[in-house]
């Protein structure tokens, strides 16, 4: 990378360093002006060609605010105009912020925000297109995480404009699985960072038995193994964003561990704050609620661990 | 199992052939439906003298042997009825501590009421009092009563996380009198009429989309001196009789109600196609034994509690293996249900702990690890008192801003 990662980082948590759940409007503003959707695009096509690690470094500040909106899904749009070439005028557009977005899961569901979007991709068996939103069936599928705005997409037999087909398809289905679960991955990783920082500052605060609860070693223990267990999985990340080589299986693995990293951590920030914890004025159950949608958003782990394990079978 | 119970069996199951609500979880999407439901039934159940089936012979309803007692439980359970939330602070917490503190006079006036349907909750926690419960600072003043009449304790502070609190019309309410000594020795334990001018109750937003617990804020209500259970500085004492009542049988019928349950993880497994994957069966497989495991262990602590062989902590066992394995039959669930269980669907309120909307009840799930005493609370007893481990130095502190 000619920016290093750090300087990125830098960049990125300056860019959402203030509360949670910031503007969704003010945030995909702030995306587009940073030049985050152009980030991983090659320089001659117009992007900055910083690739995957930089996916991940926006990812995670993305995630550690809880930022609402298709981020995900439009870098697989990007990505995917990108791979296919000859798409330059789309593709800019796509660039500067006019939403296209993409399924975060199977077929055209889970679409985030595609009652904004101008375009959706597709992606089938051998075939991969872009289709224009207007005319098609959308549903809304409110879920419990309502950072996200997901809807079911009922395309018919639109066709729009043919990506890749055939191998081509098949290669770059792969290589979008792969950055899906990178993308995901790193939501996760800086969510579960977030929300350990958190927990960390309120057993320092919270005083029960006349003492912080900090002083409690059972607690602080808890959190010492939440922090292991995040480091590991942050060196996980970054091992397998640097690789070139890493396809869908071995990306999805990581996503799937990201997120159960995710989970752990949410679900433990519940328990240590106690009461507080379950109730809507705190934001605890935000991250719960973004943990759980992201460990089954892109295939879930069951799925990828499965994959993994034949993988590793047959190694 | 005896002739005597096998009949009680029968005829609780007849019984509920007749009056147990059918199709109530449908029903139950909103709160006034809830209300009227719990209600209803608990009325029901009252008539046909299955409500309180833990309160001592004297008492309408009361008398069962613990045997019996578990008995009707399972079968209320097998006809999926639903599960007395209102009124549970009622029959148990405010119950349990009336028969053993209350005056002649007291019970006389409140647990008829019960039976009535008068709706109790707990005020006992505060903002600043979870698991350290004595540092709780409502504080209550004795005064002569302007309006005649005996001396009134002048009540103010708040209280957070009662159940069920913005219905109830009665609280057991735990304050300060004195803070003098060590903090359990100024607390005394009053009974507040909700409808008291300066009560206010305020509902709290859960996050699977309940509302079963209130804020209470107490702002110089009056409660007459006569409305104490047990003397002034005895609050603490008086509080343990309302904690301990909540375990043991509610844990039975909890646990045999998870254990009812799991044909709603055998539906799923089969509604997603997951019937031939290993993995799903041998953790579904783990998750029967471990509830079968529960269950056996709350019956054996109730078999311990008949001969009188109870210990402390023995409690705390129960709960924790109920709670663990609680989150663990809803994170199955969860895990299961995939994306599907990610699109919010409407709670069915009071549906229990088990409802099949997967989110929803796995966020629930953390009520029990939560209330009642945390899980570490619980592994703090376990370790204390069971395994007589030493305690952890009540003078170990960090001095102010050295953290
Ligand atoms: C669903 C629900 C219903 C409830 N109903 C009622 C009710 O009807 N009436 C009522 O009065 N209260 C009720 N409560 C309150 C409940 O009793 C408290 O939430 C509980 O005691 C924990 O207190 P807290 O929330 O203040 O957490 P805290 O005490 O602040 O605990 C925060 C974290 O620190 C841990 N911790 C605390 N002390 C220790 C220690 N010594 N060692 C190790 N870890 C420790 C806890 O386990 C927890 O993980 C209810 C709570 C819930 C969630």
């Amino acid at each position: 990378m000619s920016m290093t990662r750090a300087e990125l980082q830098d960049a990125a948590t300056k860019a959402f360093d203030g509360d949670l759940t910031p503007d969704a409007a003010h945030s995909w503003n702030l995306i587009t002006d940073m030049g985050w959707l152009m980030m991983a695009v090659p320089e001659d096509q117009g992007g900055l060609g910083l690739g995957r690690e930089a996916v991940g470094v926006i990812h995670q500040a993305l995630g550690r605010t809880l930022v609402a909106g298709p981020a995900i899904a439009q870098m697989l749009v990007i990505d995917a105009l990108s791979a296919a070439g000859g798409q330059d005028e789309l593709l800019g557009r796509a660039m500067a912020g006019e939403i296209m977005s993409a399924s975060l899961a199977e077929g055209l569901r889970a679409v985030p925000d595609a009652d904004r979007a101008s375009h959706v991709l597709r992606v089938e068996a051998g075939r991969i297109s872009l289709l224009p939103v207007e005319g098609l069936a959308l549903t809304a599928r409110a879920t419990w995480d309502k950072t996200r705005r997901l809807f079911d997409v009922d395309a018919g037999d639109a066709v729009g404009v043919v990506l890749a087909q055939g191998d081509a398809a098949t290669a770059l289905a792969d290589r979008l699985s792969a950055l899906r679960s990178v993308a995901l991955a790193g939501d996760c990783l800086g969510g579960a960072d977030a929300a350990l920082a958190m927990t960390t500052d309120y057993l320092e605060t919270r005083r029960q038995f006349d003492r912080p609860l900090a002083l409690f070693q059972a607690l602080k223990h808890r959190v010492a193994d939440m922090k292991a267990a995040l480091a590991a999985a942050q060196a996980l990340f970054w091992a397998r964003t640097e690789d070139s080589a890493a396809d869908a299986v071995t990306m999805g693995a990581m996503k799937a561990h990201a997120a159960s990293i995710y989970r752990l951590i949410a679900e433990e920030a519940i328990q240590l704050h106690g009461g507080i914890g379950l109730t809507m004025e705190h934001p605890c159950h935000l991250f719960l609620k973004r943990a759980t949608l992201n460990a089954a958003l892109g295939g879930d782990g069951d799925q990828w661990e499965e994959a993994a394990g034949r993988r590793a079978l047959n190694a | 199992m005896s002739d005597a119970l096998d009949s009680l069996r029968q005829e609780v199951r007849d019984w509920l052939a007749v009056h147990a609500p059918k199709d109530w979880r449908a029903r139950s999407t909103s709160e006034a439906a809830f209300l009227e439901l719990q209600r209803s039934w608990f009325t029901t159940l009252v008539k046909g003298g299955y409500a309180v089936p833990h309160w001592p012979e004297n008492w309408p309803g009361g008398g069962r042997s613990l045997a019996e007692q578990k008995v009707i439980y399972e079968e209320l359970a097998r006809a999926d009825t639903p599960r007395l939330l209102l009124s549970f602070m009622s029959t148990y917490h405010a119950a349990s501590t009336l028969f053993e503190w209350g005056s002649e006079e007291q019970q006389q006036r409140y647990i008829p009421r019960i039976l009535e349907g008068e709706i109790w909750c707990q005020g006992f926690s505060e903002p600043g009092a979870g698991s350290d419960l004595a540092a709780l600072r409502t504080r209550a003043e004795r005064r002569p009563s302007f309006s005649g009449g005996g001396d009134v304790y002048v009540v103010n502070g708040q209280k957070l996380w009662s159940t069920m609190g913005q219905f109830a019309d009665q609280c057991l309410l735990l304050v300060r009198t004195s803070s003098e000594g060590v903090k359990q020795a100024g607390l005394t334990y009053l009974l507040l009429d909700l409808k008291s001018p300066g009560v206010t109750a305020r509902p709290i937003h859960q996050i699977h989309g309940d509302e079963e617990f209130a804020e209470i804020f107490l702002d110089n209500v009056e409660i007459p001196v006569a409305n104490r259970l047990g003397e002034e500085g005895q609050g603490w004492a008086v509080a343990q009789s309302t904690l301990s009542s909540e375990r043991g049988l509610t844990l039975l019928e909890l646990s045999a109600r998870m254990r009812g349950a799991l044909w709603r993880i055998g539906d799923l497994i089969r509604a997603n196609g997951r019937s031939e994957d290993a993995g799903v069966l041998r953790d579904f497989g783990r998750l029967a034994s471990k509830v079968d495991a529960t269950c056996a262990v709350a019956d054996q602590f109730l078999a311990n509690r008949i001969a009188g062989e109870e210990r402390v902590g023995d409690a705390s066992i129960v709960k924790l293996a109920y709670s663990r394995t609680l989150r663990e039959f809803t994170s199955l669930g969860l895990r299961i249900s995939g994306l599907d269980a990610q699109y919010h669907a409407p709670i069915t309120f009071g549906g229990g702990m088990e409802t099949g909307n997967w989110m929803a009840d796995f966020m629930n799930s953390y009520a029990w690890t939560i209330a009642g005493g945390s899980d570490e609370v619980q592994r703090n007893i376990i370790a204390e008192r069971l395994l007589g481990m030493p305690r952890e130095p009540k003078n170990w502190v960090v001095k102010e801003g050295a953290a």
